[in-house]
């Protein structure tokens, strides 16, 4: 499994690697999803986004928190994400979903908190990412 | 850390002194009894408040109240003041939701009476006030009738109907801050407020109908119109979506202006700017918007509730507002530090003001006491004008589902009397009063150390959350 869930008193606590930024990115966002737990999916939207950010960690962070924003103000849940560009200070990105009635669980906001985007001994980019819900 | 280096100060007040870390410049305090320190250093709150005592224009201590716990950035349970000219503010150091609060309603009715019906009473309530994941409210506004109401909070609520003659005098700071720009909250932060007003939310929100179980101060009781049996409704929430983005917009904002400002953090959820930079300020009246917001949600399910109340009782009951105060903010107030009156920034997150005179709200878990304290003049000069403010979360929510199904868990309640309306069965049993830490030591810390003083204790008759 490319996102894990962990043990938080408060809030929820999730660990993502990647052999790439690309799918740390892709699987942070899936990680968030399914978290969110959507309900009904109906028709099929995009969504472009573009961010830059200090750092890979930062940019990770606001990239989940521009998805969650759109996710909950425009009720859609989305599963892929399409990069035209990304490196470790900015992206250029499709996000690809469906449309949904909404969701079971109140996200409430993607946090710094932990999270350090960094690439291990193995090679793989890791972080820790906690959601406020 | 190693608690063995924590210093006894006085009786419920210990210190790690400001040379126990390098970085430190101010000392930290923690309000505890002789047990709790062990709880607090159980999670990382001590490390926490000591980073809080590093940062630049800190004056006097960084504080922990006894209901601490661990938060993202500043503990859960924290105090610190900062000087308005060469101190910083904080998003992480009032919390992502922007004045959550607690409002306590007083009836003239008693448990005797209300007993009867509060399975009634409860299903009426929950649906006049929405509750749970993503549920909107009954009003959905236009930009510009958005912006009034981040401008003037309960009194724009006061101006559409929603509030009797006396509301907003019962409310801290009138329920409108100054300073507040709704141009400084962004389209994202106004998209998730825009129909969020009059609604709970999830997670420990709630709407509880209680009664006064015991007194302990009659003089003041009196003062505040409280008896031994009167019935009473707690409402706890804040400023829902659009608090929580005004937090991610400005500590995003934060992290990219730190470094033109020569900060440093151990931790990115200290995000920080000046307080007098165009950043600091920018956040400042932000969250003074997302404060009038979260003042105006209460008015609104205040006015709900009233409705759902007059619907079981008659046109006649009425619900008059004992005190409403924030718990997740930060106001200029002044205080005397090395002899000088001093304006500073008091970051207050999960603590509640305590002026001395004013009522003091302690929400409890669901089926566990609340409690009404009064603030005495200690918390002046030992605490910055300030308390705990509820019990504090002590297990994770995963472990609080696997302990108890929500079939037992409702018969556990409701064979006390208490009757509930949850929308999640999940959100239900995540918020056992098992998670959480002991109030009732919650609140002697307080009362022994002087700070507030307990005046009753309620206890719930029905539970209303998402």
């Amino acid at each position: 499994m490319p996102y894990t869930f962990k043990a938080h008193v408060a809030d929820v606590r999730m660990q993502v690697s990647g052999r790439t930024l690309r799918a740390v990115f892709k699987d942070a966002l899936a990680g968030m999803t399914a978290l969110a737990k959507p309900r009904s999916p109906g028709a099929r939207v995009t969504r472009d986004i573009a961010l830059s950010a200090p750092d890979a960690t930062a940019l990770l962070i606001d990239f989940l928190n521009e998805a969650l924003v759109l996710m909950l103000t425009r009720r859609e849940a989305y599963s892929a994400v399409v990069f035209e560009h990304l490196g470790e200070r900015g992206l250029v990105a499709r996000l690809a979903g469906k449309s949904v009635e909404g969701f079971g669980e109140d996200i409430k906001a993607v946090t710094y908190h932990e999270a350090a985007l960094a690439r291990a001994p193995s090679g793989f980019w890791q972080t820790t990412i906690i959601f406020d819900v | 850390m190693d608690i063995a280096r924590l210093q006894k100060i006085e009786d419920y007040l210990w210190e790690i002194p400001q040379d126990f870390r390098g970085d430190m410049r101010v000392p930290a305090r923690i309000f505890a009894t002789e047990r709790l320190p062990r709880d607090i250093a159980s999670d990382r709150s001590l490390e926490q408040l000591m980073n809080v005592a590093a940062l630049p224009g800190i004056r006097e201590y960084a504080l922990a109240m006894p209901d601490v716990h661990e938060g993202y950035g500043f503990p859960v349970g924290g105090v610190a003041a900062f000087g308005l000219e060469d101190g910083i503010i904080s998003p992480g150091g009032i919390g992502y939701d922007i004045n959550c609060g607690v409002r306590l309603l007083l009836s003239g009715l008693r448990k005797e009476v209300v007993a009867a019906h509060t399975h009634n009473l409860a299903r009426t309530i929950f649906a006049e006030v929405p509750s749970g994941t993503g549920r909107g409210g009954t009003l959905s506004l236009k930009d510009e009738e958005l912006d009034l109401v981040l401008a003037r909070g309960a009194k724009r609520m006061a101006e559409l109907g929603y509030a009797e003659d006396d509301d907003l005098a019962h409310i801290e700071s009138g329920g409108v801050l100054p300073g507040a720009d709704p141009a400084a909250i962004s389209v994202h932060a106004k998209s998730r407020g825009r129909d969020q007003l009059g609604t709970i939310g999830a997670g420990n929100h709630f709407v509880e109908v209680g009664f006064v179980d015991e007194v302990f101060d009659a003089k003041m009781a009196h003062r505040m119109g409280i008896a031994l049996g009167q019935v009473t409704v707690l409402i706890h929430t804040g400023s829902r979506g659009l608090g929580h983005q005004v937090a991610t917009d400005h500590i995003r904002a934060m992290v990219r202006a730190m470094p033109k400002y020569h900060i440093t953090l151990p931790d990115r959820e200290l995000a920080c700017a000046p307080f007098k930079s165009p950043e600091g300020q920018a956040y400042f009246s932000a969250m003074n918007a997302a404060g009038n917001f979260a003042w105006a949600n209460r008015q609104l399910i205040t006015a709900r509730v009233r409705r759902a109340w007059q619907a079981v009782f008659g046109a006649g009951e009425k619900l008059s507002v004992l005190y409403d105060v924030a718990h997740n903010i930060a106001k200029i107030e002044s205080y005397e530090i090395d002899g000088k009156v001093e304006g500073l920034l008091v970051h207050r997150k999960g603590a509640t003001r305590a002026f001395p005179g004013q009522p003091v709200l302690i929400p409890g878990s669901m089926g566990t006491a609340s409690y009404v304290l009064v603030g005495e003049k200690k918390s002046l000069a030992t605490s910055f004008g300030s308390s705990c403010h509820g019990a504090g979360r002590a297990m994770s929510r995963t472990k609080a589902r696997a302990r108890i199904g929500a079939k037992q868990l409702r018969a556990e309640l409701e064979a006390q009397g208490i009757a509930i309306a949850a929308g999640s069965r999940r959100g239900f049993t995540e918020e056992a009063p098992f998670a959480y830490k002991d109030i009732d030591a919650v609140v002697s810390v307080i009362h022994d150390a002087g700070i507030a003083s307990r005046v009753a204790r309620l206890r719930p008759l029905a539970v209303m959350k998402g």
